[in-house]
């Protein structure tokens, strides 16, 4: 077992409901992995053992070699409501992610801020609160602060399950370039199979609760790392996404 | 024109309203003053509003009103503050710690049902008739109330929150600050107007308790004496002070938490 983020026999049962199975996987560092499972299969579970607020019940999770035992800014959480705190103007959101950092001086805190308003664009918005701006504009404001907090490993719970459609499509394409950019790694919780298959390197599919793996498919050797929201009306892209869904019928018994 | 008036969940210029809202009161007081002048009702039962607010006159310029509005507004402030300044600790450690929660919520729960006027006698035993057992009665009926709504707003704060400042690198008591706190904010005042208005309702019973002061002592003592018309006039002072308290508390809401 290698990787930047592995799971050791871990397994999570909260009283007497097991949520997941004794569940062993690595995850490579700078790669986009999705977990795609039914709903409340246990696959967010999985994700916040990560992020250390849950903790398993048997086995591990080591980053980088260590074991993880409680959340630092190492690894940041994105969700899907709540996501940005609404009492803080967006500016004040992004700088929320350093505000427990002593390392930062001044400068390079309001550098960091304006880089990642840009890389946003949110710099328009900079002193508008979150009510004033759309989903997506909150969801981006939620995934900058992460990233002005320094983490290098996102956790990210459904970011996008209550935005439209198109909305969602762009904030997908963003993602994909900005992790390729910024050299992150990132875990991606969904139960959507397009947004799966249009986002990851690879893709973790879970069986019901309690989760434990049923496959798990390398979408970026089939795809390249190069995600054009064109991709979307290829012929690979399609074939994918039918064997995913197959994958997901037989194994799961459900339709998600 | 009309018809558009009454469109289910429809809108109204706020000058409609206005005029509305004026038009319905003068309305209702019009039609008071008519009935008693007519004679339909007695007026030591139903003094018109026109002799109300000659009574009102009287007491301010000859009765020494305002220094009675006075001592009810701080005998209402102090217990109101009081329980404020023990409710909200104590409401937000409820929430936070399970035993504190454990310990506490029962008995609150418990004391917060009996009915404040029962505990009068009980009041005098421990205070006496002074100034203690008058603050203690408005304490009393505000702080059981407001300890439990506190506890709820700490409650109620979204999980998301908390463990986005975890992962950012927050310890406990950043949490506590920066994010509950923070997210409180604006239902902590909403209930503390609410428990205010509270405070106020339980004045009456507080100043009737062997008073020599206060607005409760003014219309308890005139009603002794049948004078409808004061009666009448104390209780409108109360409610001209709740409206003006609780205007400037939504104003001060609107100013203190813009981004809502």
């Amino acid at each position: 077992m290698t990787g930047y983020v592995q799971f050791v026999d871990t397994a999570k049962s909260f009283g007497p409901v097991d949520v997941v199975g004794r569940t062993s996987l690595g995850l490579d560092r700078n790669s986009l992995v999705v977990f795609l499972g039914p709903s409340g299969c246990g696959k967010t579970t999985l994700m916040r053992m990560v992020g250390g607020l849950d903790e398993p019940s048997s086995g591990s999770i080591l980053l980088g070699g260590e074991k993880v035992v409680r959340p630092d800014r190492r690894r940041g959480m994105v969700f899907q409501s709540y996501s940005s705190f609404p009492w803080l103007t967006v500016k004040n959101n992004i700088a929320f992610g350093m505000r427990y950092r002593k390392d930062l001086g001044a400068t390079e805190r309001a550098e960091r801020i304006s880089h990642y308003l840009k890389l946003f664009g949110l710099a328009d918005f900079a002193d508008s609160y979150p009510n004033r701006i759309s989903g997506g504009m909150r969801q981006r404001v939620a995934i900058a602060r992460t990233l002005a907090a320094g983490s290098d490993v996102l956790l990210m719970d459904e970011p996008f399950g209550a935005l439209d459609a198109l909305t969602r499509e762009r904030l997908q394409v963003e993602l994909r370039q900005i992790q390729t950019r910024e050299e992150k790694t990132i875990i991606f919780v969904t139960h959507d199979v397009e947004e799966a298959v249009f986002l990851a390197d690879r893709i973790i599919l879970f069986s019901r609760r309690p989760a434990s793996i049923v496959a798990d498919i390398d979408v970026a050797t089939e795809l390249g790392s190069d995600r054009p929201l064109e991709i979307r009306e290829t012929q690979k892209f399609f074939e994918l996404r039918n064997k995913v869904l197959h994958l997901i019928r037989n194994e799961t018994g459900l339709v998600v | 024109m009309f018809s558009s008036l009454f469109v289910f969940r429809g809108r109204a210029s706020p000058m409609l309203e206005f005029a509305v809202s004026v038009a319905a009161a003068v309305l209702v007081i019009a039609l008071w003053e008519l009935a008693a002048r007519a004679g339909i009702i007695a007026p030591q039962f139903l003094p018109s509003p026109s002799r109300v607010v000659i009574a009102l006159w009287t007491m301010l310029t000859e009765q020494n009103l305002a220094w009675h509005v006075a001592v009810s507004t701080t005998r209402v402030w102090i217990a109101f503050l009081l329980a404020a300044v023990m409710a909200i600790p104590i409401g937000i450690m409820m929430s936070s710690y399970r035993i504190v929660g454990a310990a506490l919520e029962p008995m609150i729960d418990f004391i917060r049902y009996l009915p404040v006027p029962a505990l009068v006698p009980l009041s005098i035993i421990w205070f006496g008739v002074g100034e203690e057992t008058k603050i203690f009665l408005l304490w009393l009926g505000t702080f059981f109330q407001l300890v439990l709504l506190v506890a709820d707003d700490m409650r109620r704060v979204p999980q998301e929150f908390v463990e986005v400042a975890r992962t950012v690198g927050a310890n406990s008591r950043q949490v506590m600050i920066d994010i509950a706190l923070r997210w409180m904010g604006p239902t902590l005042l909403d209930n503390l107007r609410i428990t205010l208005g509270w405070c106020w309702t339980y004045l009456i019973i507080a100043e009737i308790v062997a008073a020599d002061s206060g607005i409760g002592y003014v219309i308890w003592t005139a009603r002794r004496f049948v004078k409808t018309p004061e009666v009448m006039a104390g209780v409108v002072v109360i409610g001209l002070i709740g409206l003006v308290t609780d205007q400037l508390l939504r104003l001060l809401h609107r100013r203190l938490f813009r981004y809502l």
